[in-house]
């Protein structure tokens, strides 16, 4: 990572917002790294909105409707079906930028780069179920309401299967970066991380009866399967996003501990708590 | 932009003089309790929902309740018992620098995991031969998701007593706040069993 710098750096300009990302983007030699971590909150934050207000898929709906309430559930949202995952379909290859981002915080860790390569893999993989097998599916069901309501149906199968149902291939990706982060001693980021992502993981061993139920809890619209998944999925990601760009702001671009912010060795106890880390 | 202050190396391992002294602290790493915290927190969700739909259904679930063998499920406490028992004189010895007991307490706790494992399987078998599947009904699917994820966890936390005998078997890389971290998982798994044996097998 280098800066696209030239003899001295000026000071960060004062006022306009305008200015200072210019500076960001001009001298920042960290530039590289916060169109990435801004690439995750701008995904994320498009994620939601495509699919939970223009789609309109999520939360899912049940999979015990009949042929022809499925129909129906097609027509209701066709035109945001076709223009949402047409977008989804347009911003799915930052998922490139944003994983590699994720995987730069294990390539800065002191652990082997084994890791960053099997992140980068399985999150490659990772698109296909959370993205663009659902939204395909769900387009090709809304492109020709005249179907066969059973061909329909099996779209509507296929894709919330697809989408609900497929998470082995996250709870591998939260394993790996839970290891990377237990075994790490530069302290990328805290050891607790790394245990938030086993709880991560579990949550989506959970999930699997979503292939057997069509309807309580354990179903892909369930309390359980999905409700109580999808609150720890957002807190997740929140504190992954906080602590990313945590990490970024103590970059140093060495190969050693990461240093730590001003902020948090002022918060840290004198003995107890902060010493037994 | 946040400041950063110059790197330096933080002590891995357990504030020694602290403890000396009598100051409080938490057992094991501190981040390990944000684990345990989040845990039951999604347990405690899990259970919710449960009561929930038990009150939506109650002769249903009293009905299933019934077909359990509360006596294997008071088997099953205990032995989660003993076994954190087995662990708490592990982190003890290990304090006291006793650590060849510390080693076989830890092997005294994986001992009564797997008597637990085994008993479990074998009350799953016993209850699926007598036609009591996942999807029987409502109750026995949450019997056998909360036993089979709280079953997950027991797996994993054989993969936690292997760190935690790892660390004592050497002198070189011994560290008790490990030891202590791993301690505090298998209490977690064995808090997290009382709770699922109280709501399976004893509410009526």
């Amino acid at each position: 990572m280098s800066a696209a710098t030239t003899g001295a750096v000026p000071e960060v300009p004062a006022g306009s917002l305008v200015r200072k990302i210019a500076w960001h983007w001009r001298y920042d030699e960290k530039r590289e790294l916060w169109i990435g971590w801004w690439t995750l909150v701008v995904f994320y934050n498009l994620y939601g909105l495509l699919f939970f207000v223009i789609a309109r898929t999520q939360p899912p709906p049940p999979p015990s409707l009949a042929p022809a309430e499925i129909v129906r559930w097609f027509d209701d949202r066709r035109y945001g079906l076709l223009c949402g995952y047409a977008i989804v379909s347009i911003v799915g290859g930052a998922t490139a930028i944003m994983n590699a981002t994720l995987a730069y915080t294990m390539r800065r860790m002191s652990v082997s780069r084994a890791f960053a390569y099997s992140y980068l893999v399985i999150y490659a993989l990772a698109t296909l179920p959370g993205m663009l097998i659902m939204g395909v599916a769900c387009t090709v069901g809304a492109m020709r309401p005249e179907r066969d309501p059973e061909l329909v149906s099996w779209l509507y199968d296929f894709a919330f299967l697809s989408f609900e149902g497929t998470m082995g291939v996250f709870l591998v990706g939260s394993l790996v970066w839970m290891v990377a982060v237990l075994l790490d001693k530069n302290r990328v980021f805290p050891k607790w991380f790394g245990y938030l992502n086993l709880c991560n993981a579990l949550t989506e061993v959970v999930v699997a009866p979503a292939w057997i139920f069509k309807r309580g809890v354990f179903a892909w619209d369930g309390a359980i399967a999905w409700w109580i998944n999808m609150a720890v999925f957002v807190t997740y990601t929140a504190v992954f996003l906080t602590l990313l760009r945590k990490m970024i702001v103590r970059e140093d671009f060495g190969t050693g501990p990461l240093p730590e912010l001003e902020s948090d060795r002022a918060l840290e106890p004198a003995g107890t708590l902060g010493a037994a880390r | 932009m946040t400041t950063v202050a110059g790197a330096e190396p933080r002590a891995d391992g357990p504030d020694e003089e602290e403890r000396t002294r009598g100051a409080p602290f938490v057992p094991g790493q501190p981040d390990m309790w944000v684990f345990v915290l989040f845990e039951a927190l999604v347990f405690t969700s899990y259970f919710t929902v449960y009561v929930i739909r038990r009150t939506q259904s109650p002769a249903l679930f009293l009905q299933s309740q019934a077909h359990l063998d509360l006596r294997v499920g008071v088997f099953n406490t205990l032995v989660l018992l003993v076994s954190s028992w087995a662990v708490a004189r592990c982190v003890q010895a290990g304090r006291e620098g006793s650590h060849r007991t510390a080693l076989n307490n830890a092997y005294l706790t994986m001992l009564f995991g797997v008597v637990f494992l085994v008993s479990k399987v074998l009350e799953w078998t016993t209850e699926i031969e007598q036609g009591f599947s996942f999807t029987t009904d409502e109750f026995f699917s949450f019997y056998y998701f909360l036993t089979a994820i709280h079953f997950l966890h027991l797996l994993i936390g054989f993969v936690v007593l292997g760190v935690a005998v790892y660390q004592i078997r050497s002198p070189a890389r011994r560290s008790q706040e490990l030891v202590e971290t791993c301690a505090t998982y298998w209490h977690t798994i064995d808090f997290l069993w009382v709770l699922i044996f109280a709501l399976l097998y004893v509410m009526r």
